[in-house]
């Protein structure tokens, strides 16, 4: 994959995760940041910082980019939510648009 | 945040009871308050399986339904995350008093519990922590006494409270909400104990707009206590049989007034009177009440008035010509007066009329020449008139027509045809014995209809074959007794049907629930009187939207049904036998 067809997504502890855009913009508010005039830096860079996401929940919501990626695609299987997360992940989902 | 005060609330209060009148269709099916959707509860909607996929939000709210036994607490997320899990909860109906616990101090908006089971003061004091916060409340249908109200004192930006169907609340429960001064809307429909002492606390709630007392029997006297609520623009106190013309003196200096419901009333033409100086009134309902002809002469200085619902009063043509002078009408109810043709010509220049019903009146085919200018009207009510198929040629220019009921009346097969023009014509009831399959014949142009009702007209499998044009058909109903199975072959691919109605059929078997199988939007369907038989049941399988289910004097078993609705229909929630 091209280093342009990629994000590097970056939690809180500066954990990087490297994924595609296409499943990035998943959340309408990566989408702004990657688009939008306003944030060059990410733009430039392909690069977007979350202070507030943990590791744990940021590698989460990626494993949901792809399942949403997957089930546009005709595959509908379970997406797996684990109880403890489930609270810190509807916050980052909220702050996403997920 | 500081949106308590400037949200926007529905400002449909208006448009609402308007629209009542206008499609005042009435369903032979028991089951028709099912059908419409008559608490509208917020939800998510349940995307999981086809279509488009669920947000990673829906998907975690979901997964708190199925554990919800394993969160003690949500005061720690955002408002809007709270709200969006409780409204899940009680659209699935997994909200307890125990898992409500967990919403403690979440600071929610919206609580919205009307008709939900088990909720009583328990519920309270939760609901109460919401504190200003705290927007809508709907506890309709509940167990809440004078005392669980109590608690309400606190939530001071309170807008909205439904407690409708409420029968343990009574006047001392009024006493509780007289400071919530925010209110806007308040309703207690149906509550017998309600009475002029206990309404004086409604007199400190100045900035209420919408007050609904519909159904309480006791509150003759108490409407002074409105005098001062000068921000009030709808009243309803329909069916409270107890209101006299006095009761209607107070309200003459609420000119803010746009809608007034006061059907089945003791109200007569000299409280009308009181009603001269509400300029901004746009709706009028007067169903049932003893008025005459003569109050209309004082509604006639009354310029806003669109929508006004004489049904059933004691009209007569004495009178009428006061009607001329209502030109602003949109929406006039006649139905089931004793008026004839000579009360039509005074309706010649209401030329802004969308809606006329005559329902039952005395009028006929030379009356209806006085419609022919009325160009604006999208519905008209005949039904159980004398008009025959010589006055239809007078409507036949009505190209904006969208609903006609011509059910009882002396229309042949012959007239139909000059309906066949009205190409805007969504829905067409034709209950009329005399109608048969050469009558459908001649409306095949119309293929814009939704509902078509041919319940008493006399249809067979042939003439089920005109049904193919009407593809948009979203309810039909032929009870003629004239179909068999092979009729049935000619609905099957009707795929809007919401409401079919079959009844009375009795040579229709096993193989019309078959044919039918595939017709998924059904809501409601009725094939009462027929051979079907618990084996057919099967073919109902794919129904899923199915709501109600009628089936009686057919060889079915309640047990049957049940089995069905267990395993494979969920949302059936009305069934017969039963």
């Amino acid at each position: 994959m091209r280093k342009e067809d990629t994000v590097k997504l970056i939690s809180a502890e500066g954990f990087e995760f490297v994924i595609d855009k296409r499943a990035a913009m998943v959340s309408q508010t990566i989408r702004n940041m990657l688009t939008s005039p306003g944030s060059f830096a990410e733009r430039e860079h392909g690069e977007v910082t979350f202070p507030e996401i943990s590791t744990t929940i940021l590698e989460k919501i990626c494993q949901y980019f792809y399942w949403s990626l997957q089930f546009a695609s005709g595959k509908d299987t379970e997406f797996p939510i684990e109880p403890e997360l489930t609270l810190e992940l509807m916050m980052a989902a909220n702050y996403l648009h997920t | 945040m500081g949106g308590a005060c400037s949200r926007k609330r529905d400002p449909q209060v208006n448009e609402d009871s308007l629209q009542r009148g206008v499609s005042g269709k009435y369903c032979r099916i028991g089951s028709s308050k099912w059908l419409g959707t008559s608490i509208s509860r917020p939800a998510l909607d349940i995307l999981q399986g086809r279509g488009q996929c669920p947000s990673l939000m829906e998907l975690c709210i979901y997964k708190i339904r199925e554990d919800i036994d394993k969160y003690t607490t949500f005061s720690m997320l955002p408002r809007d995350i709270s709200q969006q899990i409780f409204n899940e909860l009680v659209f699935s109906q997994c909200l307890t008093d125990v898992s409500l616990k967990a919403f403690q101090d979440c600071a929610l908006q919206d609580i919205y519990l009307g008709e939900y089971p088990g909720v009583s003061d328990s519920w309270m004091d939760v609901i109460s922590s919401q504190g200003v916060s705290l927007l809508s409340v709907d506890l309709s249908g509940s167990e809440i006494t004078n005392s669980g109200l109590i608690h309400l004192k606190d939530c001071t930006n309170l807008q909205a409270l439904n407690l409708n169907y409420c029968d343990q609340i009574s006047d001392h429960g009024l006493k509780h909400i007289s400071g919530l001064s925010n209110l806007t809307t308040l309703s207690f429909r149906r509550n017998n104990a309600i009475t002029a002492q206990g309404m004086s606390a409604f007199s400190s709630l100045v900035n209420l707009v919408k007050l609904d007392l519909e159904r309480c029997p006791g509150i003759h006297g108490g409407l002074i206590h409105l005098k001062g609520l000068t921000k009030l623009e709808s009243l309803n106190i329909n069916m409270c049989h107890c209101i006299t013309d006095a009761d209607l003196k107070p309200l003459s200096g609420l000119t803010n007034l746009k809608g007034l419901e006061i059907s089945r009333s003791k109200v007569t033409d000299d409280g009308v009177a009181y009603l001269k100086g509400l300029h901004k009134l746009a709706l009028l309902n007067m169903e049932g009440c003893p008025v005459t002809a003569a109050c209309l002469e004082s509604l006639s200085d009354l310029p806003s008035l669109l929508s006004l619902n004489l049904n059933r009063s004691m009209l007569s043509d004495d009178g009428c010509e006061n009607f001329a002078r209502q030109e602003n009408l949109r929406v006039l109810n006649l139905g089931f007066n004793d008026l004839t043709d000579a009360c039509l010509v005074h309706l010649k220049g209401l030329t802004n009329l969308e809606s006329l019903n005559l329902d039952s009146c005395r009028i006929c085919d030379e009356g209806l020449a006085n419609l022919t200018g009325l160009r604006h009207l999208k519905c008209l009510e005949l039904s159980d008139t004398e008009v025959g198929s010589n006055g239809l040629r007078h409507l036949s220019g009505l190209a904006n027509l969208e609903s006609i009921n011509l059910s009882f009346t002396a229309v042949t097969d012959s007239g139909l045809r000059k309906l066949s023009a009205l190409s805007s014509l969504k829905s067409l009831n034709l209950d009329a014995r005399q109608i048969t399959d050469a009558g459908l014949a001649a409306l095949t142009s119309l293929t814009g209809l939704t509902h078509l009702d041919l319940f008493g007209a006399r249809i067979t499998d042939s003439g089920t074959s005109y049904l193919r044009n009407f593809k948009n058909l979203q309810s039909l109903e032929i009870c003629g007794g004239g179909l068999t199975d092979a009729g049935v072959k000619n609905i099957k691919d009707l795929t809007c049907l919401t409401v079919l109605n079959l009844s009375q059929n009795c040579n229709l078997t096993d193989k019309s629930l078959e044919l039918i199988s595939g017709l998924t939007a059904l809501v409601s369907l009725s094939v009462s009187n027929s051979r079907i038989t618990n084996a057919g049941l099967q073919h109902l399988k794919q129904l899923k939207n199915l709501k109600s289910l009628t089936l009686d004097s057919c060889k079915v078993t309640v047990n049957d049904i049940k089995k069905l609705q267990s395993k494979d229909l969920p949302n059936l929630v009305s069934f017969r036998p039963e």
